[in-house]
This record gives structure tokens, sequence and C-alpha cells, in this order.
């Protein structure tokens, strides 16, 4: 099937009633948690990651993910234009200009200009995946244990080096994670694992109660200990629409953002964090007036926030093409495929074309329902925030409890989920990026198959990662990251001890 | 901060050494023709090993800031909503789901956020209905039934 059957293929399938319905609800759900800070994407896909159960077609509940994630994207702009606090990570960078500008009564078009910048880099971002990931699925065909082991284990160390924080805890919460997916019976000599005895741990840690833990009611735990009440929006909007200047000072500033957004949104472990912050720079650093940036220069808000949308479609290339989730949201989706009984990766295209072609599909149709909610409906979202946190955090509660206890009906899961939630508390009392958990647990079975089987495969001779021209390359490629990370280190601790000789 | 690092970073090494143990001990190891279940968790707690020493000597190096002091927090209110769901998790079981959950949600009100008993009960109520609705009603998701419905 060529690209282009394959889009109408998709567009058959998204522009379905129920597949309209839940494209829908996922944007207008990531809208709503991308605005209210203190919950991210990734903590209400894991949410929702019980619904898919109930959902039955898998397109669907895929459909409805994907909206939420880049939906959140969209909406995570708000707060941080409005109220200078980030609705979600990736906005972080949105608060510098987009509040400066609100404060000079300009909130009306640095809203409008992330809207409309959200949605050309998104639309720019999905055309890149509709003509990337499938020769790249082709290309991953070949692929073995040898280059997926390589992959894998190159993917994990990216993670943890990019998403930020100290690489020492970053490794620590990768092997966490690892461990984490050994529980239970192993797939290959039917040994039991870690188990200590207990009979419901034999099945090993379901990933939603893993992600809702963590994610959902660990960000909860940790917000609890706040005594920051949200501030009441007083700012006056003004008007949506970007003038003709603004719009000449940020067309470019659009089209770095969604370029910069897209490429780094594929490398796993990059994602729209990165993206964001990577824009800002270079907006600031080729801005003809640099000087502005930090006081409401437009390009601050527009560049940051395209990078994001960007981003965050491209970000599916990997897990679409090679079965690899780059980031904590897409490693849910990753699980939401498999709990549906498919498995992401070079065969989804041809095994499943369905889903492949119809969540493609329904991004475009997702992003122009975006810009339609988030502009004329900003105003609603802004209300949105003066619901207490003390009212949403139980029923959020009740929410996760409720849809655990579905996955299985049983309790076993909600202790589990609580274990899993007191670790997440525990992470971020202790500064741990919580992001790589996600991602090792879910490419763990992976990691250890591949290695396995590779070294069944060559009787035990270690070179076969290193003698096949695919593996070898990504093995350089981590030798590289593992020297230049290392290099780096020493150089930095040699400059500090001179600084402090001096 | 330093000091529950500190105490998490042995925690970490130990932890590695006792996985190690674990897995060449209880797991096997086989061999790198023939590896076994014990292999990846055995390099995974020479991992952690090493990796919690690594942080040891990095907090060492690293002098006194403490982060995190510019906004007070407050410890007790996770503690005390994680006992809370433990117990909720447990008299769902035992009384069924919609009374638990009414009780939850007054405890919680009461307790974390100390508000008063109209607002309190007028959130429980109108959250177990929202949440018996959606997935009971709605989504036909099986609930642990009630205790007098046994």
């Amino acid at each position: 099937m060529d690209i282009f059957t394959g889009l109408i293929n998709g567009f058959s399938i998204a522009l379905t009633g129920t597949n309209i319905l839940f494209c829908f609800l996922g944007a207008f759900i990531g809208t709503a948690i991308g605005v209210l800070p203190g919950l991210g994407p990734a903590a209400t896909i894991a949410l929702l990651l019980p619904m898919t159960y109930i959902i039955g077609s898998p397109v669907t509940a895929i459909i409805m993910l994907a909206g939420i994630y880049y939906g959140a994207m969209y909406g995570g702009s708000t707060t941080s234009i409005l109220l200078n606090l980030p609705g979600e990570a990736a906005s972080v960078v949105t608060c510098i200009d987009g509040y400066q500008m609100a404060r000079k009564g300009r909130a009306g078009a640095a809203l409008g200009i992330a809207a409309i910048g959200s949605f050309i880099a998104g639309t720019v971002a999905v055309v890149g995946l509709t003509f990337f990931a499938p020769p790249l699925a082709e290309f991953a065909l070949d692929f073995g244990p040898p280059e997926y082991f390589a992959l894998t284990t190159l993917g994990l160390l990216l993670a943890v080096t990019l998403s930020g924080g100290s690489i020492t805890k970053g490794l620590i919460i990768l092997i966490v994670g690892l461990l984490l997916a050994m529980v239970g019976l192993d797939p290959i000599s039917g040994k039991i694992r870690f188990t200590f005895g207990s009979i419901g741990l034999q099945g090993g840690f379901d990933f939603v109660t893993l992600a809702m833990g963590v994610f959902g009611l660990g960000e909860i735990l940790y917000n609890l200990e706040s005594t920051l009440k949200t501030e009441i929006v007083t700012t006056k909007l003004g008007k949506l629409f970007p003038t003709l200047k603004d719009w000449a000072d940020s067309k470019w500033a659009i089209f770095r953002g969604s370029v910069i957004g897209f490429f780094i949104g594929i490398i796993p472990g990059g994602g729209a964090v990165i993206s964001s912050l990577a824009s800002y720079a270079v907006e600031k650093k080729y801005s003809k007036h640099p000087e502005e940036f930090g006081k409401g220069a437009i390009e601050g808000v527009a560049g940051p926030e395209s990078a994001n949308n960007a981003a965050s479609s491209s970000s599916f290339i990997p897990l679409l093409t090679l079965g690899i989730p780059g980031n904590a949201a897409i490693a849910m989706i990753f699980a939401a495929l498999m709990i549906q009984g498919i498995t992401p990766g070079p065969f989804l295209v041809v095994e499943h074309p369905d889903v492949f072609w119809g969540v493609i599909a329904s991004m475009y149709i997702g992003n122009v329902m975006l810009l339609v909610l988030n502009l004329p409906m900003v105003g609603i979202w802004v209300q949105m925030l003066r619901v207490p946190y003390g009212i949403l955090a139980p029923i959020i509660v009740l929410f996760t409890t409720i849809g655990v206890y579905s996955v299985q009906n049983q309790v076993f899961d909600i202790y589990s989920m609580l274990f899993f939630a007191a670790l997440g508390y525990g992470m971020r009392k202790l500064d741990f990026n919580p992001a790589p958990l996600p991602l090792a647990f879910v490419l763990g079975p992976m990691v250890e198959r591949s290695l396995r089987q590779s070294l069944l495969i060559s009787g035990g001779d270690l070179t076969i990662f290193v003698s096949r021209p695919i593996s070898g390359t990504l093995v350089a490629i981590f030798v590289l990251l593992v020297v230049g990370q290392t290099a780096f280190f020493i150089k930095r601790k040699m400059r500090g001890k001179k600084t402090a000789a001096t | 901060m330093k000091k529950y690092e500190r105490i998490t970073a042995i925690i970490t090494s130990l932890g590695g050494v006792w996985i190690m143990y674990y897995a060449w001990h209880t797991l096997k190891l086989g061999s790198i023709h023939i590896p076994d279940a014990g292999l990846l968790p055995f390099l995974c707690g020479v991992g952690l090993a090493v990796l919690g020493i690594i942080w040891l000597l990095v907090l060492q190096q690293t002098k006194g800031e403490d982060k995190g002091a510019a906004e007070k927090r407050i410890w007790y209110r996770p503690v005390i909503s994680l006992v809370l769901m433990v117990l909720y998790g447990w008299a769902m079981e035992s009384v069924g789901y919609i009374t638990s959950t009414l009780i939850f949600v007054i405890a919680w009100q009461k307790v974390i956020e100390h508000e008063k008993w109209l607002k309190t009960m007028i959130i429980a109520l109108l959250g177990t209905f929202a949440m018996y609705a959606l997935f009971v009603s709605l989504l036909k998701v099986p609930i642990p039934p009630e205790f007098f419905a046994r």
C-alpha cells in the first residue's frame, strides 16, 4: 500500500462518527489537562488506560490517547501565558515571554499565536510523519535481535541523558524500571523471579498500575504537600487574533520551531520539553533584538509552542515504526497498543494498517479540532482553573482506584498502584525524574529477550553486536555518547576545582 | 534533604548487592552461550551497586545547598492520604464500593482539606454518584458488591 492510498484509507477510518467523537474527546481532555497545572499528559493517559479495555477498538482507543498527548501541548500555553504557571513541562519556557506579553495587555495575541503556531507545527509534523514513517518501518523489517538490543539500549540511554536532571539518578531509575519488568515468570526459562512467594506477583506488575501510581497518584501526593494556591485569573485577554506585525515577527519562529520540534521529537528522550527549550534558545540567538526576550517577545512564544507540538506528533515515528517509545507519554500509548493485542513496530503498517493510518489521519483532524477548541474557547478553559485542587484530587483518586480495579477486577492491583504511588512520590521528593521508569518497564522485556536471543544465535560471541552494520553503528553511537558524557563530566569537575583553587 | 539522599544511595547500593546474590544464587546466571534467567538481573544488580556508590561520592563532593526551602511544604498530608487510600482499597472489598467511596471522600475532605460538613457531604455524594454513573452504569465495570447486598 503506497502512502497516499494508506492515508485515504486512514481518513475513511478516522472520519467515522465514533472516531471523530473520540478524537474530539482526546483533544478536549488533552486541552483541559494542559491547562490544569499538576497533571501532565503522561499522567492523564495513564489514568485513562483502563478505559482502552472498555473502548474495545484499538484504533479508537489510540486516536483518543494521541489526542490527549498533542492536545495537552495546546492547552499548556494557557496557564503559562496568563498565570506564569506552566500547565505542563513543555510549556515552562512559554512563561518567560508569554506572561510578560499578558502583563502588557497582549495575552490574547500570545494565546492566539501559540494556538496558530501549534496548529501549523502540528500539521507540518503530521505531514512529516506521513512520509517518514512508512520507509523507516520498511527499513526496520531487517532488524534482528542484535539490532533491537542495540536500539533499545541506545534509546534508553538517550532517554536518561536527554530527559534532564542527574544522569546517575536517571540510570538508577532506568535499572529499577528494568527490574520491575522482570518480576514474575521469565518467558524463556519459565523461572519465577522477584515474587517473594506472592501469587499476585507471578503474572508480573501491570503497566497500568505502574503508570497510574507513579504518574497519576504520585503527582497528586506531591502536590498535596504544596501550600501554594492557584491565583484567580484577572488578566484581560484582549484581541485573540495576532496583528499583521505579530504574524510577520513570528512566522519564521513558527517555521524553525516546527523543524526543530520534528527532529528532536524523533530522538528517544527528546520530546516536547527539550524541543521547546531548544527552539527558545535558537530564537533568542538569531533574533535581531535579543534584548527583548524575557520582556514579551512574541517569537519567544511562537517558536517553543510550535516546537513542542511538532515534537509531540513526530515522537510517534519511533513508536509506530520501530516499536520504541521515546518518552513517558508515548510509553503509555505503547502500553495501550499492547493491551489491545497489537505490538507496535515495523510490522504494524503491514499487519494493522487501520491502526497505523487511522491514527495518523486522526492527527490532521485533531489539529483542526484543537485550533477551534483553543482559540474561541480560551475563556472557558481559564474558568476551569477556578476548580479547587481539594475537590479535584479526591475525584482523581476515585477515578484511578475504580479504573485500576476494572482492569482485572482485583484489589491486589489497587495495592500495587499505591506501592507505585509511594515510589513516585519518593522519586519526586528525592529529585528523580520519573520519565525513564515507564520506558524501561515497557522496553525491559525486549531488552532481555533480544540480549539472550543474540547470545544464543552467536553461541556466546559478543562481537555479534558490532559485526552487523546496523547494530554496529548503533553500538558506536552508544559508545560515543558514553565517552562524550564522561569527558564532559570530568572536564566540568576539573573546571570546578580550578575555580575553587583561584 | 542530603541526609535522605545519602540513606537512599546506601540502600540503592545494598539493594544492588542483594539482587546480584539473588540472581547468582537463586535464578542462576547460566553461561554466555546459554544465558539463564539471572543474567540481566545480575547485571542490573551490579549497575545499582555501582551507581549507588557514585551517587554517594557525588553527594560527598557537593556542598550544602538544600533545595525546596523557598516554599513551605506539608509532609503529613501525602502520608495521611496514602494511609486513607490503603484503607479505601481494603474497605472496598469489605463493605462494598458505594459505602467505602462515600466514607473515603468524607474522610479526605475532613482530614486532608478540613472542609465544612455541608461542602464535604455534597462533594462525597456527587463524587460517588458520578463515579458510579460513569463506571458502573455507563461503562459496565463490575465493582465489589455492597456488604448488605451479599
